[in-house]
């Protein structure tokens, strides 16, 4: 081929120069040009050679960059997993998330201590989270909101098998589902009353997992034992307590309308030994944030406490709705008087993304980010709850006084989530709680809470 | 004591639920040189269905390839190995001195040095062999275009690099006969050095490893030789074809013996010492002696390298003990950073 592609070009050479007829040429000529071929025929490959010297050598720089890239760690910014550094092979991971919720609110009718209008910072949480060694991973948030600082989650996960890991560390007790969500991602700005049933955060140990191809999501941990609506960051008595949670989306990743229902049940069990000085013993709180119900001075725990929790979150489309009944039963004693008492709790909140993005459990993710020059104006969702608390009869008037705390509280509310994009959230409730008893006069006033918030996740 | 009873049922109902699905299957990570992917496709399979015979499990072996020297390096660096099979004895000691990961005395642990197959260097020509090249003289020559791979990355161009030499220093006692042991004069030292840059001048591309240049002289079709492994010469024969290449036998190379070993920490924490161990003794038996010879590897075991002496041409071999003193002082002065390469290459 290459001799074919020489000769023309020869050829077209001696003909375009008028020597391919001479008239007058002298002898020898035609070795002349058999040399010249050969000559020509020699140059051709050469720089045939050298051309694919060098697309070779480019190749091999191309292919060392490539190898470099592998051990080369990635660096991300991004709005949806915010910033990240991951080595080459992702065995080791690093992000750096935040949380910040800025909250205005004014709340009239309660009797709690809380200034009633005001601004405040509600959360502020730098989120450090992480792969270690590819099958390890660790969270470790604080949080700086109203003024203090806390550690909310500092735990690591060993993930065996995705049906079998294992956590140990700080983090949320395995039982409210509307705890259990991101604090970035609940409906309303503050949670409903059947919460102030759920432990918070607490310390020790769980095995988590999921089977079935995700279909069934199961938690049991041993934990210190929080009081209801309540973190612990050291033991209060030497027990402990058990925590487990079964959650079950059967008929997950079909298109049809049992596609988004999940239902489960979470329990907890532990004995709780309170003392004059801890308690143990939980406070209450209403929409916004002033006491709901407290536990009269010289009453502590004593004993066993069991809570149990059925739960439902279910969507379709734009429409979601999360349901949740609590029990909370202890035992509490004054004195030479014991007593084991039971508060119930339950809500139904429900949500409508006006702008037809999907409701989930988690944030409604925006079509279209605001971009007011474009008009688009991100995601809008409605969102409405009613739910009620009571407190067991049997506490007053000897655990408790009725003329100081309510014997139940019912709240209704409803809101507006304004979602400008993945990282920023404008949202304001009104809430209205009313209370049976609670009051020298019979019942507490009912209290309307408006709270607003901006919100920035990243 | 009645939380604590309640937990322990709990838990072990969980892992009763959760693990009995997780079937046994075990993972074992082969790190090995460039040429051997073939070779050890076709070993892995045959000890796969020998381990499921005889232990009823099913082990699964990941293969991963480049330059010896750059395989090394990613082990020291924490790519976990169950077993390295590699080019030369030299990166696998790097690998024991610098991570600690089995002891300095690993080639004791395993018959002829722990390596159960061996090679040479051979040259690879273009069918007809237009360039004449018979012998290592014929690759000093003006004009003759040279393949190999980086010596500084590839154990296979060091045995190259390591062949030209000694043949260079044969050369220079053959001229010199009446000067006693004149291969081990300075003269002769300058000579081979010379020699050798010579060659190297003539090499206009270096790859990471053997098969890159596999890659460039076969299938990118540049070069007039390839100085290639006896292995990947003959495969290149067979997969590309006789009508395309041929195999030149020099009157002098090297014995290569690509050693294996255990990677103890690794299989310790992993717990897969047994099927590891097992995995290298079958190498050396009937069968795996067998898989390397059709692969061109030449057999330790006598009954297979009788069987298969017809493959293999006689070539007159040197070894690296005898010639450079061993592979930890032929690294030092010819290959490690500034040494007799990096000034070779370096004026090139």
């Amino acid at each position: 081929m290459v001799k074919v592609y020489a000769t023309l070009i020869v050829f077209g050479v001696v003909f375009l120069s008028g020597r391919a007829f001479p008239e007058n040429e002298p002898a020898g000529s035609t070795e002349t040009q058999i040399n010249e071929i050969k000559s020509l025929e020699q140059r051709i490959i050469e720089l045939e050679q050298q051309q694919k010297i060098l697309a070779r050598k480019w190749e091999i720089e191309q292919q060392a960059a490539a190898d470099k890239a592998k051990t080369v760690p990635v660096v991300t910014a991004n709005s949806k997993d915010g910033f990240s550094l991951k080595s080459a092979d992702g065995d080791f991971s690093l992000r750096f998330r935040g949380l910040i919720q800025a909250d205005t609110r004014s709340v009239s009718g309660s009797s709690g201590s809380l200034a009633d209008d005001t601004f405040t910072l509600r959360r502020i949480r730098p989120i450090f989270e992480g792969t270690l060694w590819k099958d390890i991973d660790f969270k470790i948030v604080p949080d700086f909101g109203g003024g203090s600082s806390t550690l909310q989650d500092a735990y690591l996960d060993f993930k065996f098998l995705p049906e079998f890991k294992v956590r140990a560390g700080r983090f949320k007790s395995p039982f409210g589902i509307e705890r259990l969500q991101s604090s970035s991602d609940t409906l309303f700005n503050e949670l409903g009353l059947p919460s102030n049933l759920t432990p918070n955060y607490d310390i020790g140990a769980a095995i988590f997992g999921d089977l079935y191809g995700g279909k069934l999501g199961y938690t049991v941990g041993v934990l210190n034992g929080a009081a209801d609506n309540a973190s612990i960051d050291s033991d209060v008595d030497n027990n402990k307590e058990v925590a487990a949670r079964l959650f079950a989306n059967p008929w997950k990743g079909e298109d049809s309308l049992l596609g988004g229902l999940g239902v489960g049940f979470a329990s907890t069990y532990g004995i709780k030994d309170g003392t004059s000085s801890s308690t143990y013993l939980p406070t209450y709180k209403t929409i916004g944030q002033a006491d709901l119900f407290k536990y009269a001075s010289g009453v502590v725990s004593d004993g066993t406490q069991e809570r149990y929790s059925p739960q439902l979150y279910y969507s379709y489309g734009s429409f979601g709705v999360l349901a949740e009944y609590i029990t909370s039963s202890r035992k509490v004693s004054k004195a030479a008087a014991s007593e084991k008492l039971t508060n119930k709790a339950w809500q139904v909140a429900a949500s409508y993304v006006l702008t037809g993005e999907d409701a989930t459990y988690k944030s409604v993710v925006p079509r279209k980010p605001v971009n007011f020059a474009e008009g688009s104006y991100g995601a809008w969702e409605a969102v409405a709850r009613f739910g009620k608390l009571d407190i067991d009869n049997d506490t007053f008037p000897t655990y408790a006084s009725s003329t100081s705390y309510p014997e139940s509280a019912t709240n209704i509310g409803a809101g507006l989530n304004w979602y400008w994009n993945r990282n920023v959230k404008w949202s304001l409730d009104y809430d209205r709680t009313s209370f049976n008893k609670g009051s020298t006069k019979g019942d507490r006033k009912n209290e309307h809470a408006v709270i607003g918030r901006v919100q920035l996740t990243f | 004591m009645k939380i604590k009873t309640w937990i322990t049922q709990v838990v072990l109902g969980v892992l009763v639920l959760t693990i009995p699905g997780y079937a046994k299957e075990i993972k074992l990570l082969n790190v090995s040189y460039d040429p051997t992917r073939e070779l050890y496709q076709a070993f892995n399979k045959e000890f796969a269905a020998y381990w499921k015979q005889k232990t009823g499990d099913t082990v699964v072996i990941n293969q991963s390839h480049g330059g010896a020297g750059k395989q090394a390096r990613a082990v020291i660096d924490g790519l976990e190995a169950d077993v390295v099979t590699l080019a030369l004895a030299y990166d696998i000691d790097a690998i024991a001195e610098k991570a600690k990961l089995f002891p300095k005395t690993w080639q004791s642990r395993l018959p002829n040095n722990s390596s159960p197959y061996t090679s040479t260097i051979v040259f690879l020509v273009r069918k007809g062999n237009p360039k004449q090249i018979k012998d290592w003289n014929d690759l000093i020559k003006p004009g003759v275009s040279i393949i190999t791979p980086n010596p500084k990355t590839s154990g296979g161009a060091r045995w190259n690099y390591l062949a030209a030499w000694a043949f260079a220093l044969e050369q220079y006692k053959t001229q010199h006969p009446d000067q006693k042991d004149a291969e081990k004069s300075n003269e002769a030292d300058a000579y081979a050095r010379e020699f050798v840059g010579k060659i190297f001048k003539n090499v206009p591309v270096l790859d990471s490893g053997a098969r890159g240049s596999t890659t460039t002289f076969v299938q990118r079709e540049i070069g007039d030789v390839f100085l290639s492994w006896e292995n990947e010469a003959f495969l290149a024969v067979k997969e590309f074809g006789a009508d395309k290449f041929e195999i030149v036998i020099p009157s002098l190379s090297i014995l290569a013996e690509p050693p294996v070993t255990v990677v103890d920490k690794v299989v310790d924490r992993r717990g897969t010492r047994e099927v590891a161990q097992a995995y290298l003794e079958f190498l050396y038996t009937e069968k795996g002696q067998e898989i390397a010879a059709k692969h061109f590897y030449r057999p330790r075991l006598e009954s297979v390298a009788k069987k298969y002496a017809e493959q293999f041409p006689k070539v007159k071999m040197i070894t690296i003990d005898e010639v450079f003193g061993g592979w930890q002082k032929a690294q030092k002065r010819h290959f490690d950073d500034g040494g007799v390469f990096d000034q070779i290459y370096g004026i090139k």
